[in-house]
């Protein structure tokens, strides 16, 4: 059995095709991202396999279980996290975590030691007693986060759940999603952001207007879409140009360069006796990736 | 200029949620078909009657034979007897002719007593002034020698606020269940915490009768510090039996949470589900008879009044508080307030689901 099975799933709200007959499949243990710009369809995906929207037509089953006809028992075996905030704010951290986790039929003691542990892992257990409403941003979607895992998910669905938030808060949050993933559950990850994809995936597929237009390991991906990388150099010494390089530009300790891999780049540069000051390094965006991938149109 | 830029943006906002629109434009229509209808076109009703019971055997002996045979009067054996009947509504006033009666009033210092119908003492106090010349004629014919006292059951002064506080209680009940419910229920959905509740495992009527215990206890609460206030700095007094006030409080406040969730659930924004709520509410305050009295009202608006379980909680709640009523006599109110409540709330908790879901 596998974690999530989706056959040809279509969704309309009215005449807007929000999701447009797709299929995947994600193998428990994965870590699945849905990549795609805002309107992709991925949320709309997400809030069907989460048993919150009905589908149009097509099938999802999520832990064997068909979202349709068997919407309780997706339920027991899923969590969600979302850009907004599954949080009551006039309660405190803890009544929050208890009050979700108390409608999974988990035990005081079990949830107390649970939270605790997660609250650690992301340096929110001294917060423990605050209310929601008196958190920051970030730290509250750290709280969201726990407030969805503390009822033991096997599949847990995390909607764009670094969006809006600051670099030091998406960096932890990053690191926490790979020890979950390490630990075994299964993530259904929708994100815009491709580095994150990149990073965390292990497996992604592509949405653009409702369609799947690319699915594979973000390692296939990622030689799919930058088969060049440039690279832009500020340095102080004698450089030596490594071979496979094609300048683009250069002046006195600047270069501009177009490479095939980034990192055999830097390992050449940085064997020289060389100092660096700056180094740029510019992947194709996702806009790049779009045109390459929907001929044309771009997001 | 700018402050022109502000006020179009604003209207185009409005213009733009159907909803919102459809409810702006409903409202005053709304408003002036209610003033229209729910004031009497004329008072000069000739079909009430007034109760007499008499303290005074000598009273009884003299005159009540003779008004009996008027059809304006009932006559009443006990005194319980008269105030089941003014409950009832067959009577708009019960007029009390206290002991020794007819001794004071050939002394010319007479005093009747007229407790006014609860559903409609404006009515009670117009007849009252016809007590007292009826009693002129029936007497001696010098009308001016008998006084006639406003009284509650209790023998208590009247009070206007006395007959208002019970309908006040159970419309501030509903109205807060009303907003609690807009509050709770569409604003839960439009934070997201809707969604939150809605992926756990938890059966979806439990959703819809925790919303509707938390409400309950919300109504109640603030139906009870109506009552407080009202006991406390005006003199209104319970002459029912307080447990039974408070079970009815309670049925009120039930009787509307379930019309409340089904259309609170769906509506997506919090400001469509409160101006929605608006619409209803407000109709029912001036329907219910809470503010003016439902026999007086045109016939159309006899028959709205019905669809509002407001109306069967303020008369049950009338009944109870003003004239001290025993429950068997509001049988008809509780039973149709069992039944909005029942049919409403296994309604909400059927459509629930399927409301909120997208």
């Amino acid at each position: 059995m596998k974690a999530i099975v989706v056959e040809n799933l279509k969704k309309y709200y009215g005449k807007v095709k929000a999701v447009d007959g797709i299929s995947f499949e994600v193998e428990w243990g994965e870590l699945f991202a849905l990549l795609g710009p805002n309107g992709a369809g991925k949320s709309t995906t997400i809030r069907v396999l989460t048993t919150l929207a009905s589908p149009t037509s097509g099938r999802a089953f999520v832990a064997g279980y068909d979202v349709v006809k068997e919407e309780r028992k997706v339920r027991k075996k899923i969590g969600l996290v979302s850009d907004k905030l599954i949080l009551y704010d006039r309660l405190t951290v803890l009544e929050n975590v208890f009050f979700f986790s108390k409608l999974y039929g988990l035990s005081d003691k079990e949830i107390y030691e649970r939270a605790e542990r997660l609250l650690k892992m992301l340096d929110m257990w001294e917060w423990k007693n605050m209310r929601v409403s008196k958190l920051s941003t970030g730290m509250k979607q750290k709280v969201n986060l726990v407030r969805a895992l503390v009822p033991k998910p096997d599949i847990l669905f995390l909607d764009e759940p670094t969006l809006g938030l600051d670099p030091h808060t998406t960096r932890k949050i990053r690191d926490f999603i790979k020890e979950l993933h390490q630990e075994g559950v299964t993530i259904i990850l929708t994100t815009h952001i491709l580095h994150e994809v990149e990073l965390l995936a292990t497996k992604v597929a592509i949405i653009n207007k409702g369609k799947i237009v690319a699915m594979d390991t973000p390692k296939s991906l990622k030689n799919l879409f930058k088969e060049k990388e440039i690279v832009q150099i500020e340095y102080e010494g004698d450089l030596k140009i490594p071979s496979g390089v094609k300048i683009l530009e250069s002046a006195e300790g600047y270069l501009k360069v177009e490479v095939e891999s980034l990192e055999k780049f830097l390992h050449d540069v940085t064997g020289q006796s060389v100092r660096i000051i700056n180094v740029k390094s510019f992947e194709p965006s996702l806009e790049d990736i779009f045109v390459k991938l929907t001929g044309g149109e771009a997001a | 200029m700018n402050a022109l830029r502000i006020a179009w943006k604003d209207l185009k906002f409005l213009l733009r949620s159907r909803t919102m629109l459809v409810m702006s434009l409903l409202m005053p229509i709304l408003m002036m078909l209610m003033m229209g209808y729910i004031f009497p076109k004329d008072y000069s009703d000739t079909s009430v009657k007034m109760g007499f019971y008499s303290e005074d055997p000598l009273f009884s002996l003299v005159a009540i034979p003779k008004m009996a045979k008027s059809g304006k009067v009932v006559v009443y054996k006990s005194r319980k007897e008269m105030l089941d009947a003014l409950a009832k509504g067959q009577i708009a006033a019960a007029v009390v002719v206290p002991k020794g009666f007819m001794q004071n009033y050939t002394k010319g210092n007479a005093t009747l007593e007229v407790i006014p119908s609860p559903s409609n003492p404006q009515a009670a106090i117009m007849i009252s002034k016809m007590a007292a010349s009826f009693m002129g004629r029936e007497g001696k014919s010098e009308e001016k020698k008998v006084k006639v006292k406003l009284v509650g059951v209790g023998g208590e002064d009247f009070s206007y606020y006395q007959f208002m506080a019970p309908g006040m209680m159970a419309m501030i009940a509903i109205m807060s269940v009303a907003s609690g419910l807009a509050a709770s229920i569409t604003r839960e959905r439009e934070l997201g915490t809707l969604d939150g509740l809605m992926v756990t495992p938890i059966s979806r009527s439990s959703i819809v009768v925790g919303k509707i215990l938390a409400q309950t206890v919300r109504g109640v609460v603030q139906a009870l510090i109506v009552l407080g206030t009202s006991m406390l700095l005006f003199g209104v007094r319970v002459h029912g039996n307080i447990l039974e006030t408070l079970l009815l409080l309670i049925l009120s406040t039930f009787s509307f949470i379930g019309i409340g969730i089904i259309i609170t659930a769906g509506i997506k924004e919090q400001e469509t589900a409160q101006l929605t709520m608006m619409t209803i509410t407000f109709p029912m305050m001036f329907f219910s008879g809470v503010f003016f009295p439902i026999d007086q009202m045109p016939k159309i608006a006899q028959y709205i009044s019905k669809i509002f379980p407001l109306t069967y909680a303020a008369d049950a709640l009338r009944k109870n508080v003003v004239i001290g009523s025993s429950i068997d006599l509001m049988t008809f109110d509780i039973t149709v307030l069992l039944l909005f409540a029942l049919l409403t709330s296994v309604l909400a908790t059927i459509m629930f689901p399927k409301l909120v879901k997208e």
